[in-house]
This record gives structure tokens, sequence and C-alpha cells, in this order.
């Protein structure tokens, strides 16, 4: 009986010691983080067909103002200027744990894509919008109705683009959109 | 003669403008500089020491890994990788991790300093090799895949895609003045970990692409997911197919 016990014992040690010098599960040994849903949530939805709001007033300065700097800034923590009337630097978002935090507004960047009059450091993967009132509006190659769709979801106009969607993402509204239209076809010489 | 080689001298001057396009004189210099000196081979060195006196060095990794220690540049190559006994295709600092709690050791973070120290340390064993990606083996295909998707996949505040900045139709045009790079020809999987200049500091792959994630408002996805991994795989075999070789530590803007 005692030999008995000792076997077991001695088995039993054999065991754990096999267990945790060889056969360590390595499986859970390391980091590998879930992202799949991550990705889910933050998944850009079906091309969407706009149509302007009436309400878009093309002709208003203070719309194209608020253009002008969406267009030439990144968010309002990048940006140096003030903002025009009816923009803001900072928008305030609840957090998860329902506490009120201060976030960057973002902006359109545009010019990160856009060579337009007055850039500064301008890239080119998107069209020149120079002078783009006389070349593409009025020889009606273009009309605001192109222009506002191409802002908020250049996608049904091309599929393959590269360009930024706007409105479908939700990071802009219609009023920011019609703010974009109405810079991009301003006249600009004047100024 | 004369009239045909000018204009092929001004195409060249151009393109070499055009690569440090967002660097000024005096970055410039300071790169030049850093390429013989790169201030980040401190930490390569640090990652070094860690792993030999934490976890047995070159050799303990060797049998990690179940090779002969002449094999381990050649093995470190083929990574990210199927490792059998830790069931998925993992980066070089998920082995390290694997490592520490096999010898009972603390777990060191994937997103610390010190683990990027030690993953530049273990990469830059391989210097000078072509990485290796095995797509025959079939965890390593679905990773590779799983990467593809995710490079290619709209998302974020912008509905951008990793593709919409790293396409072959837009590399070489410029993003608010910084020239879009070729992942493949700048040798992106060869290069990282890397001295990145504007961030003065040492930085890994996932971490770079966590960057353009931030940039570009997708939602930055963790360090070590399956996700990641993918990503990695994906890059790393662009570098491959370009045949560039591993250079650790790279040096980035
Ligand atoms: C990441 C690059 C990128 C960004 C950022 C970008 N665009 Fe574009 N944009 C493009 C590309 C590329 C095209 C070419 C046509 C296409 O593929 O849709 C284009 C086309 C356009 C056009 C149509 C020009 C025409 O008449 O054919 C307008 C207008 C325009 N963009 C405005 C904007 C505005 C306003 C913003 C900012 C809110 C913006 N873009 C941001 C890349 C970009
Ligand atoms: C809006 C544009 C944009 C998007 C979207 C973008 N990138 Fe980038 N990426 C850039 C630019 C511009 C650079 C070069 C920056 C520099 O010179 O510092 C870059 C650099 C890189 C590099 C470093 C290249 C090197 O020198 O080795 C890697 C790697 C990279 N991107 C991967 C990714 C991945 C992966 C994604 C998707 C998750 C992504 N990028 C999305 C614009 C973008």
């Amino acid at each position: 009986m005692r030999r008995r016990m000792k076997h077991i014992a001695l088995a039993a040690l054999f065991v754990s010691c096999t267990t945790s010098v060889m056969g360590v599960d390595l499986t859970k040994a390391y980091e590998m983080p879930d992202a799949s849903k991550l990705i889910q949530k933050d998944l850009l939805g079906p091309p969407q067909k706009y149509t302007m709001p009436k309400s878009c007033n093309l002709n208003d300065p203070a719309a194209i103002a608020r253009g002008e700097f969406m267009f030439h800034n990144l968010n309002g923590k990048k940006a140096k200027k003030n903002p025009p009337k009816g923009l803001a630097k900072f928008i305030e978002v609840k957090g998860k744990d329902g506490k009120v935090k201060k976030k960057p507004k973002q902006y359109g960047n545009c010019v990160a894509c856009h060579n337009i009059e007055g850039a500064v450091g301008a890239g080119n993967i998107g069209p020149s919008l120079m002078n783009y009132k006389a070349l593409f509006i009025e020889t009606k190659v273009r009309d605001p109705q192109f222009v506002y769709q191409k802002i908020a979801d250049p996608r049904i106009d091309n599929p393959e683009t590269h360009m930024t969607v706007n409105l479908t993402t939700g990071l802009f509204n219609e009023q920011e959109i019609c703010d974009y239209v109405a810079y991009v076809i301003s006249d600009k010489k004047k100024k | 003669m004369k009239r045909l080689l000018l204009p092929l001298a001004v195409t060249v001057t151009v393109a070499f403008a055009g690569e440090q396009f967002a660097m000024s004189d005096a970055d410039r210099a300071m790169y030049k500089e850093m390429q013989e000196n790169n201030p980040a081979e401190i930490y390569v060195e640090e990652g070094g020491e860690i792993l030999e006196e934490q976890l047995g060095g070159d050799e303990a990794l060797a049998k990690f890994l179940g090779v002969s220690e002449k094999d381990l540049p050649k093995e470190i190559a083929t990574f990210p990788k199927y490792v059998p006994k830790l069931g998925n295709v993992v980066g070089l600092d998920q082995v390290i991790q694997a490592m520490q709690v096999e010898q009972g050791k603390e777990r060191t973070k994937l997103k610390s300093g010190k683990m990027f120290s030690m993953l530049a340390y273990v990469k830059s064993l391989a210097n000078g090799e072509i990485p290796n990606i095995d797509l025959n083996e079939p965890h390593e295909k679905v990773s590779y895949d799983l990467g593809k998707k995710t490079f290619m996949t709209k998302r974020g505040g912008r509905g951008l895609s990793c593709n919409s900045c790293h396409s072959k139709d837009v590399v070489g045009m410029v993003l608010r003045t910084q020239p879009l790079p070729d992942l493949g020809k700048v040798g992106s999987g060869s290069t990282w970990p890397a001295y990145r200049m504007t961030k003065s500091s040492l930085r890994t792959l996932q971490r770079r692409y966590q960057g353009c994630m931030k940039n570009a408002l997708l939602k930055v996805i963790p360090i070590g997911s399956k996700e990641m991994i993918g990503l990695e795989v994906y890059v790393t075999k662009l570098a491959e197919d370009h045949k560039q070789p591993i250079a650790i530590p790279g040096l980035k803007r």
C-alpha cells in the first residue's frame, strides 16, 4: 500500500515536472490583441448619391471663408490662424466614461492633394483646382451639383478614386460640404 | 547626342530633389551625417545586451527557433512566420515574449521601447539577407491575404485605405510636400526598426503603420494583432520582391 502511494506520488511529480519544463503552453504566451472589431466598426459604407441642398448659398462670403479655411487646414490643433465665423477649432465629444472631452475639429486638408489659389505646400495627387470657375463652371464642363457630389462622395463619379470621402463618413455635414463647393467655385481673382 | 543627354540629366536631378522634397538643406545635411552614424545603433546594442543578460542571447534564440546559430540570420529573414509551438504567424517581438514566458521572466510589452530595442537587435542579426516569406506555408498565405485585405480596406474619418496613398499609380506624387514612397522599392519591410528623425526615436514597422493610420484618421489598431502581422507579411513580401536586403537600423525622415 505504501509502495503504491509512493509510486503515485512519483508519477504525479513526474507529470508536473514535464508540464512545467517541457510542456509549457506557449500559444498564449505572447500578446495578440484583437483588431477585427475595431476595423469592423471603422469601415466605410457603400457609395452614396447626394443632391446639393437648396439651403446651399454658394455666394455667401461667410460660406466661402469657411470653405477656404477647411480647404487649407488639417485640423484645429494644427491650424495657425483663427477660423472664420461659424467654424470652431475644437469640438466637444462625450467619451465612453461619460466625460466630455475637447477634440481638435477636423478640416478637409484638401491642399494636401490639390493646388489652388494661395496654396502653400500643395500636393498633386488630385488635379489642380486653380481658376476652377473660369475653366470648369463658366465653360459648363462642371456644375455645382457635380462638385458637391465629388466632395461628398467621389466614388459615384470614380469608383477607383484616391480622394477622401467627406459626407458618407460623417466627418462633415451638408453645410460644410456646401462651404467647400462655395469656395472651390468662387471667383478668387477679385480678392 | 548632347541634346538627348540633357533632358536625361534634368530628370535625374528632379527625381532626386523630389525624393527629399520634404527636407530642408539643414535636414539633408543631418540625414547624411546620421547615415554614417545612425543614432539608433545604441538601441540595437542595448537590445542585444538585454537579450543576452535576460534570455541567453543568440544561442538561446536559435535554440528556441530550432535552428543552429549559423542559420539564425536566414531564419530571421523568414519572419513574420508560422511558429508551430506558438500556434500562429508571429513577429520576432512575439517570439521574444514567448521566450520570456518559457524562462519564467517578466514579459516585455510589445509597444514598449525596450521591446523595440530587442526587436531591432534580433532583426539586425539578419542584416544583408533578403526577406524570405514563404507563401506556400498555408498559415502564412492566410496571414498575407489578411494583410493585403487590411491594406486595401477603406475606413476611418476620411474613407481612406493604405492603398489610397501607397498604390502603384500614386507613388512619387506629392501629398502636402511629402512624396509618396513605393513601400517595396524603399524596402520598408527590410529597413524597420529605424531611427525616425522627425520623432527622434527608434520606431518599428508596426509603429510606423500606426503613424499613417493616425494621420489619415483610420482607427489605430494594436501592435501584434493578426491584421498588423498580416500587414507586416504583406509589406515584407514587397521588399522581398524588390530584393531589398535587411539593413537595421534604418534611417527615416
Ligand atoms: C488624398 C487625396 C485627395 C484629397 C485629400 C482631396 N482630394 Fe479632391 N481629388 C483627388 C483626386 C485623385 C481627384 C481626381 C478625380 C477622382 O479620382 O475623383 C480629385 C478630384 C476633386 C474634384 C473634381 C475636380 C474636377 O472637376 O474633376 C474636386 C472639386 C475636389 N477633388 C475637391 C476636393 C476638396 C474640396 C477636398 C477636401 C475636402 C479634396 N478634394 C480632398 C484627391 C484628393
Ligand atoms: C493619406 C495618405 C496615407 C495613407 C492613408 C497611408 N500612408 Fe503610409 N505614408 C504616407 C506618406 C506621405 C509617407 C511618407 C512620410 C514621410 O516621408 O515621412 C508614408 C510612409 C509609410 C511607410 C514608411 C515607408 C518607409 O520609409 O519605409 C510605411 C511602412 C507606410 N507608410 C505604411 C502605411 C500603411 C500600412 C498604411 C495603412 C494603414 C498607410 N501607410 C496609409 C501616406 C499615407
